[in-house]
């Protein structure tokens, strides 16, 4: 990497470059990129590079289109990545409303500020859980496979994150702005240095003991991602993004990546109580699979619909569910060749080394706040 | 086992007993070889066949007759030159020439060789080439030429082998020396009969192009030769686990079947394992490109037997106590799933990735690169077999968006077919009273039966008239 010239990519700014994934996004910009690069969050304190990186940092609602309009003439930048989002844990109408805000509104109001600017390229972070309606499997699935929207989308941040994504390829090469070309990342299942959530619970799972249970037969696949991979993909998707922009034709069909939406996985999917026992025995678990009991599916959703009966009763939210079993047994990984094909992604780290980098920064961070 | 021993284990496992029987009363192969149309030095090269292979002789014999000689003396002259390469009586001065010229001896009428120890096990084999030597004359010029090709670059690198002093002492060292090895004992074997595949047209030419395929095939089943005859070689003081794996886990080479290393040793022996599995996929994908049904089973039930072993070595600690091997049963249900079809072979590796990724444990080192492994094989036999249809999800949810459709159809669908069912049935009951049938006769049979509840003089009637 130091003999080769890094790519450049002009003046780069990332939507949310504070957050869990924009950080990392940051972090290879300057590590594997050559450009200048503008940050946007709603707050600039945590993930903040050292001023040594020369990073402009601004802080901004991104539904506030007049504020963001006036931060986008100042940073004047060619290539917006969009990773902003509140994380979807909760599932209550405050929530949702925050859901249709940020990622619906936010996102319309930053396609806006694109077109109005002349950014050259935009790359929008959606999620593969667009095209899962959290029942069926989706088994080797590609972007062939529907978004699944409306009332058979059961989820609403999928719907709110599909939406945006909608509003973004529809942007590519608009009337409005025909200049300005877009495209979706979907990555399926992010973990990584930052994350507050997969690992976060997979973790407190372990710690309380809960470990010796596995619903289902465990012969489900899933894809999880390392950030970084994630990161990598953004920004080679941006690239090829300006490439289009500086030549004059449009490319053909299979070769496109303007207006497309790209599946990101660390291709490799993995059964999914594999995974977190890996991240178990990455936490210090001393146990094998000797001690864990399997409890079959059907009686699974007979236990789950009991917590949600008894929750009701009660009038509380559930804090298991038939979902959570749905979940823990749903095959769900993708076929990736079109990001490798015309993004020529690969994931730069394996996800063995991306549990274990992750699981490492997860334990320190627990052992700070305890000091 | 003797036969006591033998009965109670197939009491306990019908179903291996039960694939034996299968095996053995319904295979058909595809072709057969007519011993009776033979020449005696063709009679003769079977006969050596048969006596120097316990699992390929049945295969090679079954193949289509364009392929039958040419691939069974390509064996026997493999196998000859293994016999020298063997052969620890034989000194290195006499050794080397005999390994590198074995391409000019295989030419020469009635060349035979009986320098071998008398405790080498396919002595007889060179004793009596001479019949080897007639049968290579016959054979078609480009096969011939396949099998001089390998023979003479085979002949050379067991050469080199056989004199590589730091080979011989300490075995292989690095992961790249432990494939090289590798691809001379098995990758050119792949390489010879992928070309005769192909010059006989029983395969895709396109494996030509990806020899990489071809290799895969090799190595796949050469390390896990090598991973489960890991005791029986370690008695013999040969290594073929290359040390840039194994020094990751035991100091010392003997540590590794030292019973206070064992699961150290067991760690060691999945990283082996996983460095194996990823040739599976593409072992599948060369598959793919065979033509003809006799060379496919030739291929597939090899490397079904080799993942049925990955799976029985693998966090398995009798590796390093004794010899193990899949047993009868498991062999037979192999072979018949193997000489079928691509996708038979498929489930056999899926079924075999899954057990594998059950025995796997999360404390073991490999643990998840072993379970991405597993995933591998699996999603390569989705991209070959989908069991999804994007065109159809989509439909499907087009259906469900217009939910009084389908259930209507439905309704309507069996509405039909009831009234259908019901208008023939009347039809056929009234074509039965226009020519003559008494029905009333039934009917008080079936009242009769059921109680008797009318009275009627019908019964009474019926009797009589019957008399």
């Amino acid at each position: 990497m130091v003999s080769e010239k890094k790519p450049e990519l002009g003046s780069v700014m990332v939507i949310g470059g504070c957050g869990f994934l924009g950080h990392h996004v940051v972090r290879l910009l300057l590590r594997d990129y050559t450009c200048a690069v503008s940050v946007v969050d709603l707050r600039c304190t945590r993930n903040r590079r050292p001023d040594s990186d020369a990073v402009a940092y601004y802080e901004a609602d991104i539904t506030d289109a007049e504020k963001l309009e006036s931060i986008f003439a100042k940073a004047k930048p060619d290539v917006v990545v969009h990773t902003a989002s509140p994380p979807a844990q909760a599932n209550d109408s405050v929530s949702h409303a925050l859901f249709k805000k940020v990622n619906v509104d936010g996102t319309a109001t930053v396609v806006k500020a694109c077109q109005r600017t002349g950014v050259k390229a935009l790359v929008y972070t959606s999620s593969a859980s667009v095209m899962s309606d959290n029942r069926s499997d989706l088994i080797n699935a590609d972007e062939r496979w529907p978004v699944i929207r409306g009332k058979d989308q059961s989820e609403y941040y999928s719907e709110t994150k599909a939406a945006a994504e909608e509003l973004v390829l529809a942007a590519n090469r608009a009337s409005e702005s025909p200049n300005l070309l877009t495209c979706a990342i979907r990555p399926s299942g992010i973990m990584g240095e930052g994350d507050t959530m997969v690992l976060y619970h997979l973790i407190n799972i372990y710690r309380q003991g809960r470990s010796n249970v596995q619903v289902g037969d465990n012969d489900n696949l899933f894809d999880f991602t390392y950030v970084e991979n994630v990161a990598h993909a953004h920004l080679l998707a941006a690239r090829a993004l300006l490439l289009t922009a500086a030549s004059k034709t449009i490319p053909l069909d299979h070769e496109r990546v303007d207006g497309e939406a790209f599946i990101i996985t660390n291709d490799s999917p993995v059964y999914f109580w594999d995974f977190a026992r890996a991240v178990w025995a990455a936490a210090g678990s001393p146990h094998g699979t000797e001690h864990v009991r399997v409890l079959p599916r059907g009686v699974g959703m007979v236990l789950g619909a009991l917590s949600e009966l008894f929750f009701w009763a009660i009038g509380k939210p559930p804090t298991f569910n038939r979902q959570r079993i749905i979940y823990s047994c749903m095959t769900r990984y993708y076929d990736i060749s079109k990001a490798k094909k015309r993004l020529g992604y690969k994931p730069l780290v394996p996800l063995d080394e991306g549990v274990r980098r992750s699981v490492k920064w997860t334990l320190e961070q627990e052992h700070m706040k305890q000091q | 086992m003797g036969a006591a021993k033998k009965a109670i284990y197939y009491l306990f496992h019908p179903n291996e007993l039960r694939s034996i029987i299968q095996w053995k009363v319904w295979h058909e192969p595809v072709h057969r070889r007519d011993p009776s149309k033979e020449t005696p030095t063709e009679k003769a090269c079977f006969h050596y066949l048969e006596l120097t292979s316990r699992s390929f002789a049945a295969v090679i014999q079954e193949l289509n007759p364009e392929l039958l000689m040419p691939i069974c003396l390509f064996y026997l002259v493999l196998r000859g030159l293994d016999t020298i390469e063997d052969d620890m009586t034989i000194d290195i001065k006499d050794k080397e020439p005999l390994l590198r010229n074995f391409h000019e001896f295989m030419e020469q009428d009635g060349w035979t060789f009986d320098k071998n120890g008398p405790n080498e096990k396919d002595r007889e084999l060179l004793v009596h080439f001479d019949n080897v030597v007639t049968e290579l004359k016959k054979v078609k010029k480009p096969y011939y030429e396949i099998i001089k090709d390998i023979t003479i670059k085979m002949g050379n690198g067991m050469a080199d082998y056989a004199l590589n002093a730091e080979h011989n002492i300490n075995g292989v060292n690095t992961i790249p020396e432990y494939e090289l090895y590798c691809h001379y004992v098995a990758g050119l074997v792949g390489e010879g009969l992928t070309r005769l595949f192909v010059t006989s047209e029983l395969a895709n030419p396109q494996l030509l192009v990806r020899m990489d395929l071809t290799e895969s095939m090799g190595q796949f089943l050469q390390k896990t030769n090598i991973i489960r005859d890991v005791h029986e070689d370690w008695l013999d003081k040969r290594r073929f686990w290359p040390k840039e794996i194994w020094s990751k886990y035991v100091d010392k080479w003997d540590d590794l079947f030292a019973p206070e290393h064992r699961e150290k040793a067991l760690q060691c022996s999945s990283e082996m394992v996983l460095n194996a599995l990823k040739h599976a996929d593409e072992c599948l994908f060369y598959m793919a490109g065979i033509r003809d049904q006799s060379v496919f089973n030739f291929v597939a039930i090899p490397q079904s037997m080799a993942i049925a072993t990955l799976e029985l070595v693998f966090r398995n600690p009798a590796i390093f106590q004794r010899n193990v091997k899949i047993t009868k049963g498991d062999a037979c249900q192999l072979m018949m799933e193997s000489t079928q079809n691509l996708r038979l072979v498929c489930d056999v590796f899926r079924r075999y990735a899954r057990r594998i990724h059950k025995k796997n444990d999360p404390r073991d080192p490999n643990f998840l690169a072993i379970s991405a492994q597993c995933g591998k094989i699996e999603q390569f036999i989705e991209s070959i077999f989908p069991t999804q249809d994007p065109k159809k999800i989509a439909a499907g949810q087009k259906a469900a968006n217009e939910p009084g459709m389908d259930t209507m159809d439905a309704v309507f669908l069996v509405i039909s077919a009831l009234s259908t069912l019901a208008l023939i049935g009347l039809l056929m009951v009234g074509l039965a009273w226009f020519m003559g049938a008494r029905m009333d006769k039934l009917f008080n049979n079936l009242d009769q039966a059921l109680g008797g509840s009318v009275r009627s003089p019908a019964p009474v009637l019926g009797g009589h008239e019957e008399l």
